[in-house]
């Protein structure tokens, strides 16, 4: 059912031609560099530290690995790191 | 970047840190609260440093609350601040405010009046016509009425052709031209005779009107009448007076003697200078002295040292006293090279005293060497118009 669902919003989405993070609630990570990355439609932070990320989000966990990771903004929609990026990985 | 950070400076903000176990949790609280959470900074395990608006820090104390962590305020920044802090200050911003409107009022009077271009009317005297409109130095300058202060002083001197006032920053300048004056002119009616301005031969006498008195050779002298304005019939007493008008050409001659030493002796600066300070209290000075002028034979020259660049009258002065220590040398010159100098330097000295109109007929020079001078004599006769008019009385 779910799925179901799911494969139409995805169809709808594709013929469109709409912006998928919107329509299926997908998390959307833009990283510029490996300086900064901006998480849009996150679901809370689970942890931080200087050196790991994680935010919670539909898909799964996304944990950020780097050093000297600092949180330039904190929205509810938004979060924007800034540091030096290593490794970006989502576990679901 | 910069317009959110001078955005947030304008609004104010604090630097908290918060000490706690469950940080994450404050964060998404936070964030779900719609409190904006900027610079966060992971110091140790247990604490975390942040950014956060004035509006923004007091919503945090529900979230606290419900948390349970510490908040501790490490730095207040931002325009809001500042002005708090100025109320404790009073007596600073008003400091403040004194010091600019001082400069400010300091800067909208007149402290230098300068006059340029004046030849024939002196300085002191278009000043003084100025104070008397009560325009001296010391006056706010947006009282000074240019249009007004042009037209007067044109009126007043008849001689300025042109004429400006400006002002520029806190000096006014007023920029004259003077028209050349044009001869004083005797009214062509007015019986006049002609007589003679110098000494001289006369060459040729043109009378237009009038009767001439002297002839060609005469050796006329300063003052004597050259063309009469008296007119007499040989058979009647009935004299008539007549405005005398004519050219009256002489001969005259301008001399000029130039002496040079052949051997002189010239005082050759060696580029040592001493100095002395002085400081000059009103009338009484202390002079700073340090040993004596190491110098056998020098120059003095007294140096006023101006602190501002300004043309005031300050009580208090530095004068700088320079003893340049010079030399003497004695230099043989050539004679001949001292004829040809001492020529030129006659015939320049006689060339400016030399009426324009002048025809030059001759020119005589003259070397003669006496106690160790070289003596040159030039004498240069030229034909003009001697000629001037003179009312009778």
């Amino acid at each position: 059912m779910d799925n179901k669902v799911s494969n139409l919003k995805y169809n709808i989405s594709e013929a469109l031609e709409l912006p998928k993070d919107l329509v299926l609630d997908l998390p959307k990570i833009v990283m510029i560099g490996n300086i900064q990355i901006n998480i849009s439609n996150h679901k809370g932070i689970i942890e931080y530290t200087k050196e790991v990320l994680r935010v919670n989000s539909t898909i799964g966990i996304i944990k950020i690995s780097g050093t000297n990771m600092e949180l330039k903004t904190i929205l509810s929609e938004e979060i924007i790191v800034k540091g030096n990026i290593e490794k970006v990985e989502i576990i679901s | 970047m910069g317009t959110i950070k001078a955005w947030n400076f304008l609004r104010g903000y604090v630097i908290i840190r918060i000490e706690g176990l469950t940080l994450e949790r404050f964060l998404n609280l936070a964030a779900s609260n719609d409190i904006y959470l900027w610079d966060i900074n992971r110091v140790d395990y247990t604490t975390l440093e942040m950014k956060v608006s004035i509006k923004g820090f007091r919503q945090l104390k529900e979230v606290v609350k419900k948390v349970g962590c510490r908040v501790e305020l490490i730095e207040k920044k931002g325009f809001p601040f500042f002005i708090y802090e100025l109320k404790q200050r009073k007596m600073l911003g008003l400091g403040f405010i004194v010091f600019f409107a001082l400069i400010f009022y300091l800067s909208s009077l007149i402290w230098h009046i300068e006059v340029i271009g004046n030849e024939t009317v002196a300085t002191d005297e278009i000043l003084e016509t100025l104070e008397k409109e009560n325009i001296k130095k010391g006056i706010i300058k947006y009282r000074v009425d240019k249009d007004y202060l042009e037209n007067l002083l044109l009126k007043k001197y008849d001689i300025f052709s042109y004429l400006s006032v400006n002002i520029e920053g806190t000096k006014l300048t007023i920029e004259v031209k003077e028209r050349d004056i044009p001869p004083e002119l005797i009214d062509k009616d007015t019986p006049c005779n002609i007589v003679a301005n110098k000494k001289g031969v006369i060459e040729k006498v043109i009378a237009r009107n009038g009767r001439v008195a002297v002839k060609k050779g005469d050796v006329v002298q300063k003052g004597q009448v050259l063309i009469t304005g008296i007119i007499s019939d040989e058979y009647s007493d009935i004299q008539m007076y007549v405005h005398a008008e004519g050219e009256v050409l002489a001969r005259t001659s301008y001399s000029y003697k130039v002496e040079e030493p052949i051997v002189k002796t010239v005082k050759v600066e060696t580029g040592e200078v001493y100095k002395r300070y002085q400081l000059q209290i009103g009338e009484k000075g202390i002079q700073f002295i340090q040993g004596d002028i190491p110098f056998k034979d020098y120059v003095e020259n007294v140096r006023e040292i101006k602190i501002f660049n300004l043309d005031l009258k300050l009580p208090i002065k530095i004068l700088v006293h320079e003893y340049k220590e010079v030399q003497s040398k004695k230099i043989e010159q050539d004679v001949e090279f001292i004829k040809k100098s001492n020529h030129i330097k006659a015939v320049e000295e006689l060339n400016k005293q030399l009426p324009p109109s002048a025809k030059i007929e001759s020119k005589d020079v003259n070397h003669y060497i006496k106690d160790n001078m070289v003596v040159t004599y030039v004498v240069i006769e030229v034909i003009e118009d001697i000629g001037e008019k003179q009312l009778l009385n």
